[in-house]
């Protein structure tokens, strides 16, 4: 492979593109209107433009990306996470038009990507899974009847969805009505496929994943499990790895289920399975992400794999040079998604411009972002600004780095998440790792954090009080009577 | 050195401290335009960024985060009374976007009696619909925005009598 296009933008196009220069090949990145001022377009070797800034328009015009690639000589693309990349029909016209798709072949990423079918699949495996149908359904009636029968609260989920779109929790029968409406209409337009199905909420959960790693001659190993359990609006902010509360004999036995899944639908690259942990540390298989993950640097952190060289070489056809027991963790590590959202109006998004910007840095810091001082955050895609990881020996440490490593982190003129992620650190329940996926709903207010700056705000009236006043003196420093003559020629 | 009440915005916040409060405060210069103060057995860095030629407006961060100040003596406190005085009282009766998106669905017509809880539209943001509903009862006067139109956070959405 000689040349790669990146299918995406932000920090991800531009996490990708590092590996593809670090292996010696050429890179090729597409940017939206909205996105010609973006790094990830300086970063590449050569860089075309898509169209307007919707993502219809642009990221996810798959006919006009492989059209470029023709054009361009390119051999390989690569999806990036989102846009085109769990798109089972694009991975097919890539391959038709005689291009590599950098991910998992189309078959593959048509049964895990609707969830029916996945769950049809991994049936005969003997993996366990929540309560629930297994055909979608659009009538509301039809709805009611079925929570009655398995009891709320309930979950509606789409079924080609992801990212917690198309998703709804209802309580109680009367909500059932909206909440549909609401989750056929996300997963419409989000997904291109209106139908839904339903399941029991599993009160109390904790969102384990496992990392999957599959090459095209059948050998599917894993690269351990990552916490996602921390997530506001059933999205992740806070990841790590290993979990806190899993044990080597557990990790053995997820871990296992996981390759299992992988199995069950002849998974090629890099792939998640993702299972819902009940309080009693049960798990039930929740669904495959056939696709390189957000939160994949964790991994990254502590196996010491480039996940991303990894999927390269897969889809070159290489054979995993690597064994179950060639894999070890070493220490521990975890991500905060900086995201432009206030977490004092319930992370709605807070759109800006970035007027101060400046990356932490340190031993066991990293910091994946596609943004630079001077940028403004666009509306129309995803407002994550940054990734913000830290490796360190023992997870008490790693929480530590994390506080220092939010602290250095300098952004001004959009409000965004990190205020968050300290309350997170702080907070007695992650510490334990007793917690679950309503850290949210159950601990966080944002007067908790409004009273932490309102004290750090005072001590600092109190200093520049101080500051203000030794200026004084300074200006004036003997007689009162001259005072004012004093400070008007000082002027 | 002016006596009395000491008032310090900062960002959203304000505090009130006499000469007393200032004198007693824990603060150490740890380097140039660095210092440590310690309150209530808290230990807090502080770095002045920024500062005008009256020593009043600066600008500091504390752990990451800035905030602007603002310090009225009692002379300043004074000429605020006299000046301007509050024009903020003013209640306004109109649907604002709580963030920047795309109107997806407008649910009700000008004209319209609606209840709490009605819901009035739906934003699109960041790939997620939001159903934007009525906090109180109310009748349409305006509908300032249409289906398909992007809009910023704040922006008047809808009027109401």
């Amino acid at each position: 492979m000689r040349k790669i296009l990146v299918a995406n933008r932000g920090e991800i196009a531009l996490r990708i593109m590092r590996t593809i220069r670090k292996m010696g090949i050429r890179s090729v990145a597409v940017f939206s209107e909205a996105d010609r001022h973006s790094p990830h377009v300086r970063f590449a070797d050569e860089a075309v433009y898509l169209g307007a800034p919707p993502s219809n328009q642009s990221y996810l015009n798959g006919d006009k990306i492989i059209g470029i690639c023709k054009e361009l000589g390119v051999d390989g693309i690569h999806p990036g996470y989102g846009f085109l990349s769990e798109n089972a029909e694009f991975a097919q016209n890539v391959e038709d038009a005689g291009i590599t798709f950098i991910g998992p072949n189309p078959e593959a990423m048509r049964i895990m990507g609707s969830k029916l079918a996945a769950k049809e699949s991994v049936k005969k495996y003997n993996v366990p899974m929540v309560p629930g149908i297994d055909t979608a359904i659009t009538d509301v009636e039809l709805a009611k009847e079925i929570g009655a029968k398995i009891g709320y609260p309930i979950l509606i989920k789409a079924s080609a969805g992801g990212g917690g779109k198309g998703m709804r929790v209802v309580e109680a029968p009367e909500f059932m009505e909206e909440s549909m409406a609401r989750a056929i209409s996300e997963a419409t337009s989000s997904f291109g496929d209106g139908s839904v199905f339903i399941e029991k909420y599993v009160t109390s959960p904790r969102h384990i994943e496992v990392q999957i790693i599959a090459d095209k001659h059948g050998n599917v190993i894993h690269g351990f499990e990552r916490e996602c359990s921390i997530q506001r609006r059933h999205q992740k902010v806070v990841e790590e790895s290993p979990s806190a509360v899993i044990t080597p004999e557990l990790r053995k036995q997820i871990g296992e289920a996981a390759v299992l899944v992988a199995k069950s639908c002849n998974y090629t690259s890099m792939g998640t399975v993702e299972f819902l942990m009940d309080d009693k540390l049960n798990f039930y298989f929740l669904e495959m992400n056939t696709r390189l993950q957000v939160e994949h640097p964790v991994t990254e952190m502590i196996t010491g794999l480039d996940l991303v060289e990894l999927q390269i070489r897969i889809a070159r056809g290489e054979k995993l040079d690597l064994s179950q027991d060639d894999l070890k963790i070493n220490g521990h590590a975890i991500e905060l998604r900086v995201y432009a959202e206030d977490p004092f109006t319930n992370f709605t998004p807070s759109i800006g411009t970035l007027t101060r910007y400046e990356k932490p840095e340190g031993d066991g810091v990293r910091c994946d972002d596609g943004y630079e001082e001077g940028m403004s955050i666009p509306i129309y895609y995803d407002p994550m600004i940054a990734k913000l990881i830290v490796h360190a020996p023992t997870r008490i440490e790693a929480i530590q780095k994390m506080i220092k490593a939010i602290k250095d982190y300098k952004i001004e003129g959009v409000v965004t998440t990190m205020p968050f992620g300290v309350f997170v650190m702080e907070h007695v329940a992650f510490i334990s790792g007793m917690f679950d996926t309503h850290f949210v709903k159950n601990y966080y207010t944002p007067e908790k954090i409004k009273d932490k700056q309102r004290s750090n705000a005072e001590a600092a009236a109190l200093v520049a009080l101080k500051y203000w006043q030794d200026k004084q003196k300074i200006l004036a420093p003997v007689n009162h009577k001259t005072t004012s003559w004093k400070r008007r020629l000082a002027h | 050195m002016p006596a009395g009440i000491f008032k310090v915005k900062a960002n959203e916040f304000e505090f009130q401290f006499n000469q007393k409060d200032i004198d007693g405060a824990d603060v150490i210069k740890t380097g140039e335009g660095e210092f440590n103060i310690i309150r209530n057995g808290r230990s807090v860095n502080i770095q002045l960024l920024e500062v005008d030629a009256t020593g009043k407006n600066l600008k500091v961060e504390v752990e990451g985060e800035f905030y602007t100040m603002l310090i009225r003596d009692e002379l300043d406190q004074t000429l605020d009374t006299l000046g301007f005085n509050n024009v903020s009282t003013k209640q306004i009766k109109e649907i604002k976007a709580p963030m920047p998106g795309l109107v997806l669905e407008v649910s009700v017509e000008v004209g319209q009696e609606l209840v709490e809880g009605d819901r009035v539209l739906i934003l699109e943001a960041m790939k997620m619909e939001n159903s934007i509903c009525i906090h109180a009862n109310a009748k349409i006067k305006n509908i300032l925005v249409k289906k398909g139109q992007p809009v910023d956070k704040n922006q008047v959405l809808i009027e109401l009598e």
